[in-house]
């Protein structure tokens, strides 16, 4: 296997590095203009608060991208059960000491006076596990009782470490990104719809259990009607894209980041983009995830074997899904729930590993079989 | 095959899977972008301007009321800088849904979708408490409760009012009006969201309860009400300018200057013919006269006869038009507190009548003028011509005989001056007659009896004037003496000022010009003449006749030496619903001066005198007298004495002694002794207390000059 990869190593992809920094850098400038009225308002003063921390995470998120980028990712599956072990962890961290409550969530974890989000832990290190979980039974995979059951009780475990953080949107980011890699590595067709209905009916079920999500459904539905109250989001989100237009209103010039919509740099930071560059710079953003996701791909289909071809699937679907949800959010095309835009979207755990989990998708590309395509 | 050669590589199903997925994002995208477009170029312009709405405070900031001056220049109403508080409930009420609050079970669920999920959610949840669903906003914001609550310490309001005002449905509301400086300090360090204060400007009347007949009063917004006020309004008022203020979303202003801010431009002002000084004069005539005779009104009008100028306009009681719902005597206002609003209404309206412009009344004798003009004017009469008076008219049938004021000793033969100075009921029937009552019609119309001025006051009153084809001798009888016949006191001025000034119709011009703001004249109104009436002879006979009236006949009382005044009283019963009320009269007494070159008409009516005297002749005409006295002499107008006049001059001047709180016995011998003569009241006792005197003491008299004394 060592000399298998030394003889096949090449370049990384180079498109998706540029890319990938393009878009960080555009989100350090989003970051800055959508926060500064928080944190001029909210920390004496300080409009560099949240462009601080974004940088620094940012910093150490590119440092873990080279250092991911030159680690065989093979390494990861030889280390399976700690990467397992890491998702329990993680996952129950929340509910020790260290863990803090924020709106009515238990999200963040503190470590070393650092507000660290153990879910987006769990999301790589689920989808890591489950590449080497999904190649193990690669033979099997099409199977009812061998392949099906297990892999969506692993669906069902990972994405329920996060639910238990209340953390449900989350949640389902993972839930959708594992299927997806299930999907990819030869489920059963019929089998994996009925997993889809299985999954609807229990989303709608989570929805229904709590009033807020109840009313984030009907705000979706009816934005204006409940202005006032559910709605304020959504409306305050419309109003930003629509004060945009075509060319936007100019860098630093949005109104919405205001106090009108609540954390403008970030779940609702493509509002911001939208308002301040218009649709012009919102095609711009999207056409840069469209590359991300398009290298992704690539990636995971030129992989020299499936636990790396998984790997990638996994984390473009992260990075995909993520920001489908994020723009449909925004422009209410779906109920509003809070999910961070990949590499703009402020918020140094994300930032961090979305980072480090592109530098494991360059370490697989470096091991593309590109005659193979 | 692949797959079992290379065990570990994806294998086709995986990768058609990988870009069967690649193409799901992409067409997921694609819709993205379409919606995103329609958001941003379809419907773009439409939500901008609610966004707009909502990020805009568009403040009113009100222009600054012009001035009213008086003809020399003096400020009878001005507005002053103050501040004003506003809010905009949408920014207070945006605090109490940061705190959210705003979620409960009570969503309106009209769709089915809706209700379905409601339903399953309530079987699930067993009505778990409810979770706040918006990320708090945790910043210095305060409720709507606290705001109410710092304001009302602060401005000193009730709490409920206040909280009312605030959390009204309306994008802008004034809270409070006209605040002090303390209290913006104040409400500027509570730093309060949806709470500005904002420039405004308040009208005040320096003078009080001066001119107000004239100047009116504004309501709070400072629109004009009444007066001038009201009817020069749009001049007045200028262009509000406007200020938008673009807020965040705990309505604070935003830090770009995105701020718009169009100049107020401020009200023109409006300059009077009316002179501050002439208006005193008139204001305390009119005061002693309401007064000293106990009357229901008494009104002085003064007017420049050559410009129809209102020099002064006074009527009183009156009110101050710095607070025009509250009446200046203080019984009245008791009163008033318990009076319910619709009552209260009609009081405030009639203290806001002005009697000189929307009332009309029975002239009396003082229309008598009018009568012997048209006569002169006509050829119906001329100076030397000689009436008969036995007592009666005997020319018209009437169930009740028409008698002289004089029937119990007619006044006999005697001229048209005469008749006039004897105030003769019997030879201005005659003269009524001769004009005929078609002619005579005409006349009036001419003279703008019967229809509105024209002045620039608001309600004017057009008086009533009989048609000829309705009028029997009879009516030409009792018109002739000013009976029968409806005028407003401003009517019968302008009427005379016709006679007096060479026989021009004036419109009354109470505004003189419009200025700006550094004093250039915008608009300037020069005198309009609206027909000539009479022939320079027929002003020159009335003056000897008017002079006459008061050096020989009832007008004494006016005489002022040095100033040859020309009047005629008149006293006339008043019509009420449409009988004569018994013993209730309007005194009146009208005069030109100096009679050689008139500067002035002056018209005096004392409604419903209760004092002793209801005559014209005594309680009128020394009242203009003084005011002619004192407006000719501010005036700088020459005396002339005569010849006679000189001569008495030199020896003849008294002091006028001090005879207040003496009995009249007392008074009637001090004033005997140094040559002074005073009123004569009957049916009096001898030790009756004199409550006040006319003129003051200390004044310079001629000798023989009547005193009129009242008493308790």
């Amino acid at each position: 296997m060592g000399v298998q990869s030394t003889t096949n190593k090449k370049t990384c992809d180079w498109v998706l590095v540029f890319t990938v920094i393009i878009l960080v850098l555009i989100g350090f400038i989003m970051v800055y203009s959508a926060s500064y009225p928080d944190g001029y308002y909210k920390f004496g003063g300080n409009g560099f608060y949240f462009l601080k921390k974004q940088l620094i995470a940012g910093a150490v998120g590119i440092v873990a991208m080279l250092i991911a980028m030159n680690i065989n990712y093979r390494i990861y599956k030889k280390l399976n059960k700690v990467i397992f072990l890491v998702c329990i962890v993680a996952g129950v961290s929340l509910f020790t000491a260290h863990g803090t409550e924020a709106n009515g969530a238990q999200r963040w974890i503190d470590i070393a006076g650092n507000s660290v989000q153990p879910s987006e832990i769990i999301k790589i290190a689920g989808v890591l596990y489950m590449a080497y979980f999904l190649e193990s039974k690669s033979a099997v995979i099409s199977k009812f009782k061998a392949g099906f059951i297990p892999s969506i009780l692993l669906i069902g475990l990972f994405s329920g470490l996060i639910a238990i953080q209340k953390d449900l949107s989350t949640s389902a980011v993972l839930a959708l990104s594992l299927s997806i890699m299930f999907f990819a590595a030869g489920a059963n067709i019929l089998y994996f719809l009925g997993l889809g209905a299985v999954g609807t009916l229990g989303a709608i079920f989570l929805i229904a259990k709590e009033q807020y999500r109840i009313n984030r459904v009907l705000s979706f539905l009816d934005p204006f009607k409940y202005k006032m109250t559910v709605g304020w989001q959504v409306v305050q989100s419309l109003y930003a894209l629509g004060s945009g237009g075509l060319f936007g209103m100019g860098l630093g010039k949005s109104r919405q980041k205001f106090f009108y919509i609540p954390e403008p740099y970030n779940d609702f930071i493509f509002s911001i983009i939208g308002e301040e560059m218009g649709f012009i710079g919102c095609i711009l953003i999207i056409l840069l995830f469209v590359v991300v996701i398009w290298r992704g791909i690539r990636i995971a289909m030129n992989a020299p074997d499936m636990f790396g071809s998984f790997v990638a699937i996994g984390i473009t679907s992260i990075i995909g899904i993520q920001a489908l949800i994020h723009i449909a959010v925004v422009t209410s095309s779906m109920p509003p729930t809070g999910i961070a835009l990949p590499f703009i979207s402020a918020g140094g755990t994300s930032l961090f590993v979305m980072l480090a989990s592109v530098g494991i998708l360059l370490n697989i590309s470096k091991y593309s079989d590109t005659y193979r395509s | 095959m692949k797959k079992r050669n290379n065990k570990k590589a994806p294998n086709v199903k995986n990768k058609k899977r990988m870009l069967f997925l690649l193409l799901g994002f992409c067409i997921v995208t694609i819709g993205l972008i379409i919606r995103l477009g329609y958001i941003q170029i379809l419907q773009g312009n439409d939500l901008k301007k609610q966004a707009l709405e909502q990020w805009a405070r568009d403040i009113t900031i009100n222009a600054k009321r012009g001035t009213i001056y008086d003809a020399k220049g003096k400020k009878l109403a001005v507005s002053i800088n103050t501040d004003t508080v506003i809010c905009f409930p949408q920014d207070v009420m945006k605090a109490s849904t940061k705190k959210g609050t705003a979620i409960n079970d009570n969503i309106q669920t009209d769709s089915k979708i809706l209700q379905i999920i409601n339903s399953i959610s309530n079987i699930i949840r067993n009505k778990k408490p409810i979770k706040q669903q918006s990320e708090e906003n945790k910043i210095d914001v305060k409720t709507p409760e606290e705001i109410a609550e710092t304001l009302s310490n602060i401005l000193e309001m009730d709490y409920e009012e206040l909280y009312e005002k605030i959390t009204k449905n309306s994008k802008y509301v004034i809270v409070k009006k006209w605040i002090t400086r303390e209290q913006v300090e104040q409400i500027r360090e509570a730093d309060l969201s949806g709470i500005n204060i904002i420039d405004d400007t308040k009208r005040v009347y320096p003078y009080e309860n001066f001119a107000s007949y004239i100047l009116g009063f504004t309501s709070v917004d400072q629109e004009g009400l009444y007066g001038i006020e009201s009817t020069y309004n749009k001049y007045l008022t200028g262009v509000s300018g406007r200020w938008v203020v673009n807020t965040d979303g705990n309505g604070r202003e935003l830090p770009y200057g995105f701020d718009e801010y169009y100049e107020p431009q401020n009200g023109l002002s409006v300059v009077l013919t009316l002179d501050e000084t002439i208006q005193h004069f008139a204001e305390k005539a009119a005061e002693r006269a309401y007064v000293d005779n106990n009357a229901l009104k008494a009104t002085v009008l003064v007017m420049d006869p050559n410009s129809g100028d209102i020099l002064a306009m006074s009527s009183k009681p009156d009110y101050d038009p710095n607070n025009p719902r509250e009446p200046l005597d203080e019984t009245k206002k008791q009163e008033w507190e318990n009076l319910s609003s619709q009552e209260l209404q009609k009081e405030w309206f009639d203290m806001w009548r002005n009697p000189i412009v929307n009332d009309i009344y029975e002239p009396g004798s003082t229309f008598k003028l009018v009568t012997t003009a048209i006569a002169l004017e006509e050829n119906k009469t001329s100076m030397d011509h000689t009436y008969y008076c036995d007592g009666y008219v005997r020319e018209v049938k009437s169930y009740k005989p028409i008698k002289c004021w004089r029937y119990y000793n007619p006044h006999g033969s005697q001229t048209l001056a005469e008749a006039l100075q004897n105030s003769c009921n019997d030879a201005l029937a005659r003269i009524g007659l001769d004009i005929g009552k078609d002619l005579f019609y005409k006349y009036l119309k001419a003279l703008g009896f019967g229809e509105k001025t024209g002045i620039d006051l608001n309600g004017e009153a057009s008086g009533i004037v009989n048609h000829p084809s309705y009028m029997k001798d009879v009516n030409v009888v009792t018109q002739s003496f000013g009976q029968g016949i409806s005028v407003t006191p401003l009517q019968l001025v302008n009427a005379v000022s016709a006679i007096v000034n060479g026989g021009n119709l004036m419109e009354p011009r109470i505004v003189k010009e419009l200025i700006d703001e550094e004093g250039n004249v915008i608009e300037e109104f020069e005198p309009v003449i609206k027909r000539k009436v009479f022939s320079v002879e027929t002003t020159k006979d009335m003056l000897d006749i008017m002079e006459s009236v008061v050096t020989e006949g009832s007008g004494k009382n006016a005489y002022i030496p040095g100033y040859s005044v020309g009047g005629k009283t008149g006293t006339a019963q008043k019509v009420i619903d449409g009988k004569y009320a018994e013993g209730k009269y309007v005194t009146s007494f009208i005069a030109a001066a100096p009679t050689y070159d008139p500067k002035l008409v002056v018209l005096m009516t004392i409604d419903e005198p209760t004092g002793g005297s209801y005559y014209g002749s005594i309680i009128a005409a020394p009242l203009v007298g003084e005011i002619i006295n004192e407006t000719l002499k501010y005036m700088d107008v020459e005396p002339q004495y005569t010849e006679q006049e000189l001569g008495l001059i030199e020896k003849s001047y008294v002091e006028v002694p001090e005879v207040r709180g003496k009995t009249i016995e007392e008074a009637s011998k001090l004033l005997s002794k140094i040559g002074l003569d005073h009123n004569i009241t009957l049916d009096i006792d001898s030790d009756t207390i004199v409550k006040d005197q006319f003129p003051q003491p200390g004044t310079e008299v001629l000798k023989d000059s009547l005193i009129t004394l009242m008493m308790n």
